[in-house]
């Protein structure tokens, strides 16, 4: 989940702070980038691999560090700050908006952190006024301006207040940016400090964000008997989805059981929700858990020891990753109560390989082509192997009991063209008869048994006067059988019986049908 | 996924005489006399009746719907009072709505019926009531009293409308009918009320004519009803009309692929583009929709005329070789617009033979951005969105710096055979039934029973590189069922090994890659025994036949041990006091002061460990090679190969020293009195240095 953290730098961010005896001076923004770099300490220990990216905004606003994992070049790049004029929301999210889509595209989660001191301006730009504008918009009432709330892609937004809880301006500047949390919908909070303005306080107000929002998953990696402790990233999000009948809500287990292999090319590409870098994580995991114990001395001893033995320590992570790569295989793994994903080795550009999770949609029948995922059995329940004795067959793909229009030869004479094409078919067989004689009938049945369907009787007329025509004009050379079948059919065409879907039309049998059939 | 609430669609056609009219659009049928007979006059173009292209295009209608949504999307066509499918599943599909089509037929001009079109509507939502088999399935497994299953549905007429008056009327109609049919519903059990019902009224005139009734957005009649009134002229414009409502009621989009190379039907050697338009849901191309200025140029009005919107993408040759699989987000089926045309019938034969398509966003840049695929799957085609933006898992850290990163001796090999026999399979209908635990459950279990016993790598193991020997054993002892052959299979292995170490035959340690020798041959020996020992132990608890197999392998370990000179015995007592870990522990330091040893310690100790082992050693001469004769084994060549034949000829001719023959080492104990005192002090000694 990239983050954009959006920084007002308006002049009223400068308003100085009294930090209890302190005689120094600071100001709100010292404060605001003080709470960043709690953010970004906790990005280093938690989530190494989480983009970033700054933006400053007043009035007008700018991207002060592009999307990076760089922890350091923010840091740096955030001790350079200069004051501008007042506090504007409108062109800040606006701008986030075409930044985040460009970088990202619209498929991708995001968290967008606006800081921000408090003080809701007033005038036009303010942010009452702004939101004022919004809701007539998406009331229909204006319609020449864009609201760039909600965000076209899903991120949360949160609004970091650096202000004293007990500023009585911020009792009425609270409601106005849950509204804009609500304008976005897709959660978020609003976090004021607990306690009075100082680094202590801002340092909690950030740390209370990260834990709620990037803490990272740990998981067990489950096969058989083999084990491993994997972290995953991005921390997979909760499912929510309203679907034909239900409200589908799911979250993912803290076991992930793999079930059974496939074949890469059986389970080919199937759609999926996300995907996730899997990351042995022993040494994190047991941290925690010791953290859940109360953490000694011992345990440092015991984290330096691992720290140096991490590459040594058989992981399963590696010989499950380095199978499936070789072999090609996918391993199938139940995430969640009816909520399964595959595992797979994946190979970014540059040619670095990672063992990857992807989440199928939550239910069973995920990936159509194979199936049921429940209805997958060992091979060893087959008395026969369906993948062959020499592997050179496969039970995939699970074919539907009914073939697609474009599968099967359906009748559509929406245009001319279509019903021009399926009359030359007839008259070509017509040409060639007795030969085509089969085929004539079949084609001839078809047609009517169509047009019977689409009520079209005035085409079994004008078929019956073709091929009399088409009789007319057989050269002195052809069969004659020919000439008894086309004038048989034409009068089959145009009688009472053809209308009658129960009946089919027969070739007439002649004294040379036995030379011709078969 | 598509829009909530048309999981029934009902479409009820007008039966009534006027439709029986002509749709006044020619429709030319004899064109081929045209061509090639220049003397013939072709036949006279025919005109559809009203009746007709309702029937064609409700068809289309149905065909998309089928083919994107082939389940879980029902819809049922109704005429007068007949009904031309049910809800079941076998019932979905367009063969069997034609074939009773045919049998109701076209209206007749003389007929006179009324009240046909709400005889329709009534009927239609008498349908709705009815359950289909997921609501029947969601509301028998419903424990909760007051939930109840959704019932939604729309309902869409064709029919001539005469009057806004009418209109009311048609409305009003299907209200009552809906209030009434839902409240005997509620007192029934196979019936289901409707929450909520979408009604679309589509006003039909011949083309050319000039329709009496005027279009009407969707408003509310009632609470739970919606009315909307579309009005169209028959014939192509019918067409487009039902196409835009299949658009709008499944949410789905138009993708036209573009530049599609196809040889000429008259003149093969050349080849021209073609274009083809395929309808599918709109999550295809979310992201494009979403991010709002990146569709500028990409989308454009349909080709095919359809007065609807269509992304065009550029086609990719494929490469032969495509093994590598993206990643997509999304794979929804797709249907060809124009379902018979050649550049259609062509694209989707080639799709359907296995062969798959790259599609291309024409940028103005010139770069080559691929966003979606075309592949077949088990008969049907689907489009795939492949993700175009910057990857968040772009750089991911290397696994050799990771966890395990450093470890090479991985059983990758092993673990392959592994993963291909817990493949998976679909489960034959027999496999499955309602009261034995799920297949893919059953699979799991197999996972388990095969992993009880599985090192990671090669040196934490003896056993499992010492395949050829125990085989089957490994294979078999995971068995959920074992038969008696299975057992006399198992136990032949365990006595194979047996023989193995009767025989002293070396085993497979590989715990220092090629150069070192691991420790001692009686050492390892021991350590494949427990090792063995722990992997059918922990089947033996399957069956009693697997129970077997372990009593027949304590016996063959037992006598092993019992057997061993009074120095041996001591030595394992003491060891099998401790535990597993300090066992292999004793033997790693074994390794290490091996490898501190110089070659010629070494090679003493080998000849020592083996002389000790083997009993006592053929006599042979002092002199002349260095090289034992056991070396031998490794790389022969010539030289070795005569030299060890005259040493063994020579051998022959010496008769053995009484003493040796009798005693147990290379060497003839002497003063055997004085060798048994020392034993003990011997016995906590390191085997190695007691024989320096």
């Amino acid at each position: 989940m990239p983050t954009v953290v959006a920084l007002d730098v308006s002049l009223s961010m400068t308003r100085p702070v009294t930090i209890g005896d302190n005689t120094e001076e600071f100001q709100r923004r010292h404060l605001a980038i003080h709470g960043i770099n709690t953010l970004l300490d906790h990005f280093t220990v938690n989530c190494k691999l989480e983009f970033t990216s700054v933006v400053l905004f007043s009035y007008l606003w700018e991207q002060l560090v592009p999307f990076t994992r760089d922890v350091e070049s923010i840091k740096t790049a955030l001790t350079k700050l200069e004051e501008y004029n007042k506090t504007c929301f409108e062109s800040v999210l606006a701008g986030i908006s075409t930044l985040v889509v460009e970088e990202w595209g619209t498929a991708t989660s995001m968290q967008v952190i606006l800081i921000t001191d408090g003080n809701m301006g007033v005038g036009p730009g303010s942010l009452k006024e702004t939101l004022k504008k919004w809701k007539s918009i998406q009331a229909g009432e204006v319609s020449d301006e864009k609201c760039p709330l909600p965000f076209p892609f899903h991120a949360k937004l949160h609004v970091m207040c650096i202000a004293n809880p007990n500023d009585p301006a911020l009792s009425d500047v609270i409601p106005l940016y849950q509204q804009l949390i609500d304008l976005n919908n897709k959660g978020g909070e609003v976090y004021v400090p607990e306690g009075n303005l100082s680094f202590s306080s801002i340092q909690a107000m950030f740390q209370r964000l990260a834990d709620s929002c990037y803490s990272p998953y740990y998981g067990l990696l489950r096969c058989g008997n083999l084990k491993c402790n994997v972290t995953l990233f991005p921390p997979p999000e909760r499912y929510c989805k309203q679907h034909e009948f239900e409200l589908v809500q799911k979250s993912i287990c803290s076991t992930l059981d793999i079930c059974g292999f496939l074949d890469l090319h059986d389970i080919s590409s199937p759609p999926t929700l996300s995907r996730h870098l899997v990351l042995p994580a022993a040494y994190k995991a047991d941290k925690l858990h010791r953290e859940e114990k109360d953490e000694t001395e011992k345990s440092k001893e015991e984290e330096e020891d691992s720290a140096a033995d991490e590459g040594k320590v058989p992981s399963f992570t590696v010989l499950l990753h380095g199978s499936l790569k070789v072999e090609g295989m996918v391993a199938i793994t139940k995430v969640g109560e009816d909520w399964f994903g595959m595992l797979y080795s994946w190979a970014d550009s540059k040619k670095k390989s990672s063992l990857m999770l992807s989440l199928f949609e939550p239910g069973a029948e995920a990936v159509t082509w194979i199936g049921d995922i429940k209805n997958l059995a060992p091979i060893s329940d087959f008395t026969e192997n369906p993948y062959g004795e020499d592997d050179n067959r496969t039970p995939f793909p699970v074919r539907p009991l009914d073939k697609r229009s474009y599968a099967q030869s359906c009748v559509v004479w929406i245009k001319a063209v279509g019903l021009q094409a399926d009359m030359q078919k007839v008259i070509r067989h017509a040409k060639k008869l007795p030969d085509k004689q089969q085929q004539f009938y079949k084609e001839l049945n078809r047609i009517r048994k169509a047009a019977l369907a689409f009520g079209f009787h005035e085409l079994l007329d004008a078929m019956g006067a073709m091929l009399e025509r088409e009789c007319t004009m057989l050269p002195g050379t052809a069969h004659p059988d020919a000439a008894l079948q086309l004038t048989h059919a034409a009068t089959k065409l145009r009688s009472e019986m053809s209308t009658d879907p129960a009946q089919l039309i027969m070739p007439l049998r002649t004294n040379f049908t036995t030379d011709t059939d078969g | 996924m598509a829009q909530i609430g048309s999981h029934k669609t009902i479409i009820v056609l007008d039966h009534s005489p006027y439709f029986a009219h002509s749709s006044n659009q020619l429709f030319e049928y004899d064109v081929l006399s045209k061509i090639k007979t220049p003397g013939i006059i072709p036949a006279a173009p025919i005109t559809k009746s009203l009746w007709t292209v309702c029937v064609e295009t409700v068809m289309e209608y149905l065909r998309v719907v089928y083919d994107i949504f082939p389940i879980k999307k029902l819809v049922r066509v109704v005429t007068g009072s007949e009904v031309m499918n049910s809800w079941a599943q076998k019932d979905q599909n367009v063969t069997i709505v034609m074939n009773n089509l045919a049998v109701v037929g076209p209206p007749k001009e003389d007929e006179v019926e009324e009240y046909d079109v709400v005889q329709g509507l009534t009927k239609a939502i008498e349908v709705m009531c009815q359950p289909s088999d997921l609501q029947h399935t969601l509301r028998t497994s419903l424990t909760d009293e007051e939930a109840y299953v959704d019932n939604r549905g729309r309902i869409i007429c064709l029919t001539n409308l005469k009057s806004d008056a009418q209109i009311r009327m048609l409305e009003g109609c299907v209200s009552d009918a809906l209030n009434e049919h839902s409240s005997l519903a509620e007192e029934t059990d196979n019936r289901l009320p409707i929450n909520f019902c979408e009604l679309v009224l589509i006003h039909v005139v011949p083309v050319g004519d000039v329709a009496k009734v005027s279009e009407r957005a969707k408003h509310e009649v009632s609470p739970n009803l919606m009315s909307e009134v579309h009005v169209s002229q028959s014939g192509k414009f019918l067409y487009n009309k039902m196409i835009q409502l299949v658009m709008e009621h499944y949410n789905l989009a138009s993708t036209t692929v573009t530049g599609i190379p196809m040889k000429e039907e008259q003149n093969a050697s050349s080849s021209a583009n073609y274009d083809v338009e395929l309808l599918h849901p709109t999550e295809t191309h979310q992201d494009l929709f979403n991010s709002g200025n990146a569709a500028e140029g990409l989308i454009v009005p349909s080709k095919e005329g359809l007065g609807i919107n269509t992304v065009t993408l550029k086609w990719c040759t494929p490469k032969t070789n495509t093994v590598e699989i993206p990643p997509c987000t999304t794979a929804h089926r797709i249907t060809p617009v124009d379902v018979n045309s050649r550049p259609s019938s062509c694209l989707t034969n080639f799709l359907l033979s296995g062969r798959a398509v790259m599609l291309e966003q024409p940028r103005k840049t010139g770069s080559k951005v691929i966003s979606h695929m075309l592949a077949s799957h088990g008969g049907e085609i689907f489009i795939h969105t492949i993700p175009v933006t910057r990857s968040i898992l772009e750089d991911p850290p290397s696994i050799s710096e990771g966890l395990g990163g450093r470890v090479t001796d991985y059983r990758i090999p092993d673990f392959r055979e592994f993963m291909k026999e817990n493949r998976l399979a679909p489960a034959l209908p027999s496999m499955i039934s309602e009261d034995r635990e799920t297949p893919l459950e059953r699979a799991k279990k197999h996972l388990e029973r095969t992993s009880r016993c599985w090192p990671m790598v090669i040196s934490e193991t003896i056993i499992f590189n010492m395949a050829s020997h125990i085989d089957p054993l490994p294979r078999l002892i995971v068995k959920e069922k074992l038969d008696e052959d299975d057992v006399l299979e198992c136990k032949k292995a365990i006595y194979h090994v047996v023989g193995m170490e009767s025989r002293n035959e070396p085993l497979p340690v590989t715990a220092l890659g090629s150069r070192g020798k691991g420790p001692k041959r009686e050492e390892q020996y021991r350590q494949m025994w427990s090792e063995l020992e722990t992997l059918v132990r922990l089947h033996a608890n399957t069956s009693p036949l697997h129970q077997m197999i372990l009593d027949c392998l304590l016996e063959c370990k037992k006598p092993e041990d019992s057997k061993t000179s009074p120095k041996k015995g001591e030595k394992s007592v003491h060891k099998e006091e401790k535990m597993e870990v300090s066992e292999a522990e004793k033997s790693w330091k074994d390794i290490e002061r091996y490898q501190k040893m110089t070659e010629r310690e070494k090679q003493e100790l080998n000849k020592g460990d083996y002389s000790e082992e083997s009993g006592p050693t053929t006599k042979r001469m002092r002199s002349g090679s260095e090289e034992p004769l056991v070396r031998s084994g490794g790389g022969q060549n010539l030289l070795s190969l005569w030299t060890n034949r005259i040493k063994a000829v020579h051998s022959m001719q010496h008769v053995q020293f009484a003493g040796r023959a009798e005693g147990e080492g290379k060497a003839a104990v002497l003063y055997k009195q004085l060798q048994e005192k020392e034993n003990e002090a011997e016995a906590t000694d390191p085997p190695a240095a007691s024989k320096r």
